[in-house]
């Protein structure tokens, strides 16, 4: 039996948010797996999501056929709807969670404890997506309680969360309605500082108010202190966040080849 | 725009099960479907004006109802079935009627006049709804009696310290004010004939109760003092005083009218009461509160016994009862079956009432078929009988509770009202609502919902009470009806549009959204592009209905027929997104190792 073969796709809303998480954390799998492979592409899920089945199994037969090409049997993905959509899709590529895998291999050690002594509390948003996927909650809560930083649950933790009001395409379709989603979800949490796994969530909560950070700002990002902004919401310029995809990209090349 | 099947019968599926309409449970079981829940949270929030409007839209005896009704809705509350700890249902009605029921605020409209004329035989309760809706549809409606005061039974049956007789009278003149006609002290079959009252009507209602009764055929039953529960209860509920009555009274039967008798007995003077029943304590099927309150007033129980001999003394008068004890009351199918033993015992009265049961007297002069306990033959659905022009309602027809005659009085005025404008009496009639019916309501408890203790009402001490007719019971205070209001758990099962915002702005459950889908064969496509697929209704529905997949599915339908594109003209900037994410320049595969 071959060992799997891992690669790892950062997916869009991530890499249009933050190259530098994506590459940190490439760096750092690509310790623990010197032959880690990358796919920078869509999942598709938009397009799923708006009801284009044709197109959506054109566009996935695309991102089968890249995995293909580098053969890759298991993907790292750090986005629930990359997970979602390749495990329900792919007969043969499997999705696993850095969420789930984290735990197993362990933080770098130099990250460990560094917020002990941070004064923030954090609430965790979970993706709705994956409300059911107690081992990825449970590897968020681990990531967080190893860098040192405390955490609130709320009622409508787990597999209660509430969508954030990004999903489903609704924002396009109907903003009004995808406002009310956002701030209902911002009500649920009674501290102000939100940790989230997934970039798009992120944009939510922070166009309501809420200091979102995403997992990876806390994991390589500097430890943060109560009165400290949470970074700018990037998704909401478009060019930005198109620059930021394009230098993804190159940070996944790079980091491979290294 | 055709969808596919699964759509169809997803959204079927969801719209005959949804269970956001099923009613309470309170409001199911009433006979009469009060808006229990609604008039409790109207209470509890300190609106008791609009409490009294939400009762008055189906009961115009709320005063009566809250003191005596046998409350079927407390029986299937779901504290009882969680905690045995029902909410005071009808206490809490009691409570509104006194507080805020204002005759100046009584709907007394009445329908454009038919030219019709209906009889209503009897004033009780099931007379009295009847003549309402009757007037209410435009109809004359004259209620005959026999006796010469309003209530029925709630008059001659239920003791006044439990229904003081004003509250009757007040409430009965919401009557006069419709304009129905009351002709009272006037003995069908005997003033006038059955015949007769129907040439000079153009339909009757027959409401004129189980009035009768009997003593069952016990050896020396023919002695001086034995009486039934019907005659002693009227005679005491009239005069307040019983020739047949002595001081040491017995009184035969476990249900709620041998509690009436006993408790009645102690009001009249008795030294000692005794209460006989077949049925061992927990058997017993009198009301718990009535058997609570019986106890508290030293009404002695002798559970399990029988009547196997009336012993009488030299003048004729009973003396001793011999008893015999039972071994069991119902046989393996639940059959009324007593089995005695050997065992027997004597005790000590000069009087002992019977209260075994009551009997409908004919009044049609044998026109009407009757079967057990004098109840008429009828259709159960529309209380019709062999007559066209003749309907049946209350103990007449086999209700057994006031709440239930005034169901039967409601249903047999419009099966009357339909025969006079020469309709159909059941078409498209939903007979389910008409009366008590089990809802299909089925959800988890509220989170964080505690056992609470029902509110105790203010009784009088019963060493007091038991020598008068004043009303044993006092009450709630203000307090106490907001205490006890708070704890009804306002059943419904609304739990995705708790969690979903967007159905919010389409409907009030997913059976409306759903339904109207059905209906009209399309539905906006704002509705299906605005759920969010986070899977939150399903997550809560108890029947995990899938409701964002079915409107996932819809999208896709909308995209077959659209060229391949979103109906939403916002999502022209989604499709250019998914473009680029798929381009080259912003993709990239890189194979890892050597």
């Amino acid at each position: 039996m071959t060992a799997s073969k891992k690669g790892f796709m950062p997916g869009c809303s991530l890499p249009s948010y933050t190259p530098e998480g994506v590459q940190k954390t490439m760096e750092y799998l690509k310790e623990i797996y010197p032959d880690l492979g990358g796919v920078q592409k869509c999942c598709g899920k938009g397009t799923k999501a708006l009801g284009q089945e044709e197109k959506f199994k054109e566009r996935f037969d695309g991102l089968q056929q890249d995995m293909d090409d580098i053969g890759i049997d298991t993907m790292i993905v750090a986005c629930q709807n990359c997970y979602k959509t390749i495990n329900e899709t792919s007969e043969t590529t499997k999705a696993e969670s850095l969420w789930t895998l984290l735990p197993k291999i362990g933080l770098p050690e130099e990250v460990r404890g560094k917020a002990k002594d941070s004064d923030v509390i954090f609430a965790v948003h979970d993706s709705c997506s994956t409300r059911y996927e107690r081992e990825m909650q449970d590897g968020i809560r681990w990531i967080l309680r190893e860098l040192g930083y405390r955490v609130e649950e709320s009622e409508n933790s787990f597999e209660n969360a509430r969508c954030c009001g990004f999903g489903g395409m609704i924002v396009p379709a109907n903003p009004d309605l995808a406002n009310r989603v956002m701030q209902r979800r911002a009500d649920d949490f009674e501290s102000d500082y939100v940790v989230v796994y997934c970039a798009a969530c992120r944009a939510s909560l922070s166009k309501v108010g809420k200091k979102a950070f995403h997992i990876l700002d806390l994991l390589w990002g500097p430890v943060v202190h109560r009165d400290d902004d949470a970074p700018e919401d990037v998704l909401s310029k478009p060019a930005q966040a198109w620059i930021n995809r394009y230098k993804s990209k190159r940070v996944v090349k790079k980091v491979v080849k290294a | 725009m055709e969808f596919r099947q699964s759509v169809y019968d997803n959204a079927k599926q969801i719209t005959d099960g949804c269970m956001g309409y099923e009613e309470a449970f309170c409001t199911a079981a009433c006979p009469m479907h009060t808006d229990v829940k609604k008039y409790i949270r109207q209470i509890g929030e300190g609106n008791v004006e609009g409490a009294m409007e939400t009762i008055r839209e189906k009961l115009f005896l709320p005063n009566t109802l809250g003191r005596i009704c046998a409350h079927p809705c407390e029986a299937a509350c779901r504290r009882e079935s969680e905690f045995g700890q029902p909410l005071s249902v009808a206490a809490l009605k009691r409570y509104a009627a006194e507080k805020a029921d204002e005759k100046t605020s009584w709907d007394t409209t009445t329908g454009e006049d038919t030219g019709k004329s209906v009889a209503v035989i009897g004033a009780g309760p099931a007379g009295a709804q009847a003549a309402i809706d009757l007037r209410k549809a435009g109809h004359r409606a004259v209620i005959y009696d026999k006796l010469n005061v309003v209530g029925g039974m709630m008059r001659v049956g239920i003791p006044e310290y439990r229904l003081p007789r004003e509250v009757i009278d007040f409430e009965y003149s919401y009557l006069e004010d419709l304009g129905v006609e009351f002709k009272m002290g006037v003995e069908i079959g005997k003033d006038i004939t059955f015949t007769d009252l129907r040439a000079q009507h153009d339909a009757v209602i027959v409401a004129n109760g189980a009035h009768k009764g009997g003593v069952p055929p016990v050896k020396g039953k023919e002695a001086q003092g034995v009486t039934n529960a019907c005659d002693f209860l009227k005679e005491v509920s009239l005069t307040r005083q019983s020739e047949t009555a002595g001081k040491r009274i017995a009184v035969v039967g476990g249900g709620d009218v041998a509690m009436d008798c006993a408790r009645s007995a102690w009001r009249i003077g008795a030294e000692e009461v005794s209460l006989l029943t077949l049925e061992s304590f927990d058997e017993l099927p009198a009301s718990k509160e009535e058997i609570h309150e019986s106890m508290e007033e030293d009404v002695r129980f002798l559970n399990s016994w029988g009547t196997d001999e009336i012993i009488a003394d030299e003048t004729g008068r009973v003396q001793t009862i011999r008893l015999k004890k039972v071994l069991s009351v119902f046989d393996e199918n639940g059959k009324f079956a007593p089995q005695f033993g050997e065992e027997t015992m004597e005790i000590e009265a000069d009087t002992v009432i019977f209260a075994t049961g009551q009997q409908v007297e004919d009044v049609t002069g044998g026109l009407i078929e009757q079967k057990g306990g004098g109840r008429y033959v009828t259709n159960p659905e529309t209380l019709a009988t062999s007559e066209d022009d003749v309907f049946v309602a209350g103990d007449a027809s086999g209700g057994y509770i006031v709440v239930e005659a005034m169901a039967l009085g409601k249903k047999a005025a419009k099966s009357a009202d339909r025969f006079l404008n020469q309709q159909e009496l059941e078409e498209g009639r939903n007979f389910k609502y008409e009366y008590s019916f089990v809802t299909n309501l089925d959800v988890p408890l509220p989170k964080g919902t505690e056992n609470l203790p029902r509110q105790s009402g203010n009784h009088r001490a019963a060493e007091e009470r038991k020598h008068d007719f004043r009303p044993y019971d006092l009450g709630y205070t203000d307090e106490q009806a907001k205490q006890e209001a708070s704890r009804c758990l306002q059943c419904e099962c609304k739990l995705c549009m708790e969690e979903c915002l967007m159905m919010n702005d389409y409907g009030e459950c997913p059976q409306d959204i759903f339904g109207q889908f059905l209906q009209d064969g399309e539905i906006e496509p704002i509705v299906p592009y605005s759920c969010n697929v986070c899977g939150g209704c399903t997550h809560v529905c108890p029947n995990d209905y899938p409701i964002g997949e079915t409107f996932m599915a819809m999208r896709k339908d909308f995209i077959l027929h659209n060229d391949g594109k979103s109906p939403m003209e916002g999502h022209k900037a989604i499709e250019m997104h998914q473009k680029l994410g798929f381009s080259k320049v912003f993709t990239t595969k890189v194979k890892g190792g050597k």
